[in-house]
């Protein structure tokens, strides 16, 4: 296989974007990782568009067709890649494999999704579609229902309590703040969302022991990336950032039929996937973008891949390692929290986060002399979970 | 579905819930049916207090339960108040409209000898 390199990233600030359809947004962010690389009018081979949920929030399908018209990308092949919330992972990966693979040079990846056309118990509704249809669905069963089952067992047995996941939200709250990008631009306080008498107006459970400030808010947005061979890379104008790995893994769709319910088992391989591949390992890491949906997910991310032993996360984050100018910054650019969730887009957020962070061009939230950074793309809860290993080349 | 039933492996004797095609275990392909049997036990639960479209109530519970033969399963508590460990008896009644039609599903009520954890 040969060796993939991202040559160029681009964004759009996520949050409610109601003057925006989704494939504007698509269109923006991939006219933005064009530009970044400065490809001029060089014809890409390939567009690979991560969406969970085009077909229900917005009542449109074939996204990928719609995207290569909009900007006119013909005649590349065009294909929507949906895995859930790890929808963007996957097409990353795919693209990243049809360049290995030597079929692709120039490969575009976009992802996107526009939740906020419908109300917020529609998008409950939507996004909870992807639980076991009759195993889970069926009884409401919605995604931060699932996170409070998975927490209610996470937290006694690794010594968690309900002030370190605040402690995660305010984190990453705090660099959402240093994030031009990001959804949600305020600070918040542990007595505003935990200690005091009135946080639990402010923050109220949305599925026990699960808070409102525990989860990501609801989004629109989009990312992209621009791939090519490694061998390629001296015909664009920005630092290459090789994928030096990636790995993905499945577990069982129910949380009830995993032998072990607070086993993240998806996580781990998937992790280890990425590092076998990059031939590195957790401890080389120097800055991770985690899927934190939930602010317990972090901290149980942040174990499973080998950064902390078990139990052990809670312990790096109140001891600060995990922000930025700690030993190990996790979420600088706010992460799902603050940056923001539009579900199908994360994946490549995430990517094109870490790769302003390899570049040096991540502003006020920079992580100083990072060299490798890495991602975690939790699709469903935990059922199917893609991991990246970035690493700036000399 | 009328009921809550698992499907156990005829191969190696596993027992699944949802139904598979290929076991989790083995990949044997032949089941027998295994309703759930007696009370079952509390193994982790949580109160939703924002609930999807088209459930029109201020709060629910959601929990897994396991049964004394094994078979696990996720329902709905027609309770207030839930407890790890809490013994339960399975009913099966209406959960949710989807498409217009009535859904049924496991519900779960305390039994009278709720106040017995293990």
């Amino acid at each position: 296989m040969r060796g993939v390199a991202i040559v160029g990233v681009g964004m759009i600030p996520f949050g409610r974007r109601d003057e925006d359809t989704l494939v504007d947004m698509l269109s923006y962010a991939a006219l933005n990782a064009m530009d970044d690389a400065g490809i001029g009018d060089m014809p890409i081979d390939a567009a690979y568009v991560g969406n969970m949920g085009a077909g229900l929030f917005n009542h449109q399908t074939a996204v990928a067709s719609s995207l290569v018209d909009r900007i006119n990308l013909f005649p590349a092949a065009a294909e929507s890649v949906e895995n859930g919330p790890a929808s963007g992972g996957s097409a990353l990966k795919n693209g990243v494999l049809a360049v290995a693979s030597g079929y692709f040079d120039l490969v575009l990846v976009v992802a996107g999704e526009k939740m906020r056309e419908v109300v917020g118990p529609r998008a409950t509704d939507v996004v909870a579609t992807m639980t076991h249809p009759q195993a889970e669905y069926i009884y409401g069963a919605t995604l931060p229902s699932m996170a409070g089952m998975f927490a209610r067992l996470y937290m006694p047995k690794y010594g968690i309590t309900a002030e370190h996941l605040a402690k995660v939200a305010i984190k990453n709250h705090s660099n959402g703040l240093l994030n031009p990008y990001a959804h949600i631009h305020s600070r918040i306080t542990l007595e505003g969302i935990l200690t005091s008498p009135h946080a639990i107006v402010n923050n109220p459970f949305v599925a026990d022991p699960i808070r409102l400030y525990d989860c990501c808010p609801v989004s629109d947005g989009a990312a992209a990336c621009l791939l090519c061979p490694i061998e390629m890379v001296a015909q664009f104008k920005k630092p290459a950032i090789a994928v030096a790995g990636f790995g993905q893994a499945t577990d069982t769709h129910t949380l009830q039929e995993r032998e072990d319910p607070t086993d993240l088992k998806a996580v781990r391989l998937a992790a280890r996937q990425a590092f076998d591949m990059a031939k590195l390992s957790p401890g080389d890491v120097d800055v991770a973008e985690l899927h934190d949906a939930f602010t317990i997910l972090e901290i149980a991310e942040s174990e499973h891949v080998g950064f902390f032993e078990k139990g052990e996360g809670a312990k790096a984050l109140e001891r600060g390692q995990t922000q930025i100018g700690g030993s190990l910054p996790i979420n600088p650019s706010g992460g799902l929290k603050a940056r923001g969730h539009p579900v199908g887009a994360t994946g490549v957020a995430q990517a094109v986060e870490l790769t302003w962070q390899l570049r040096g061009e991540a502003g006020q939230r920079q992580v100083k002399n990072a060299e490798v950074g890495f991602s975690v793309n939790f699709g469903g809860f935990g059922n199917n979970v893609v991991a990246f290993v970035l690493r700036r080349e000399s | 579905m009328s009921h809550l039933v698992g499907h156990r492996c005829v191969e190696c004797g596993r027992l699944m819930n949802p139904r598979h095609l290929r076991c989790l275990d083995c990949n044997g392909r032949e089941f027998e049916e295994v309703p759930p049997e007696g009370e079952c036990r509390l193994i982790t639960y949580s109160e939703i207090t924002s609930l999807p479209w088209g459930i029109d109530e201020r709060s629910r519970i959601l929990g897994v339960v396991e049964f004394e033969n094994g078979l696990k399963a996720l329902g709905w508590l027609r309770t207030d108040k839930a407890k790890m460990g809490m013994r339960l008896n399975a009913g099966w009644g209406p959960v949710r409209v989807v498409g217009g039609e009535e859904v049924y599903g496991l519900t779960l009520v305390p039994a009278k000898s709720s106040s017995r954890t293990r």
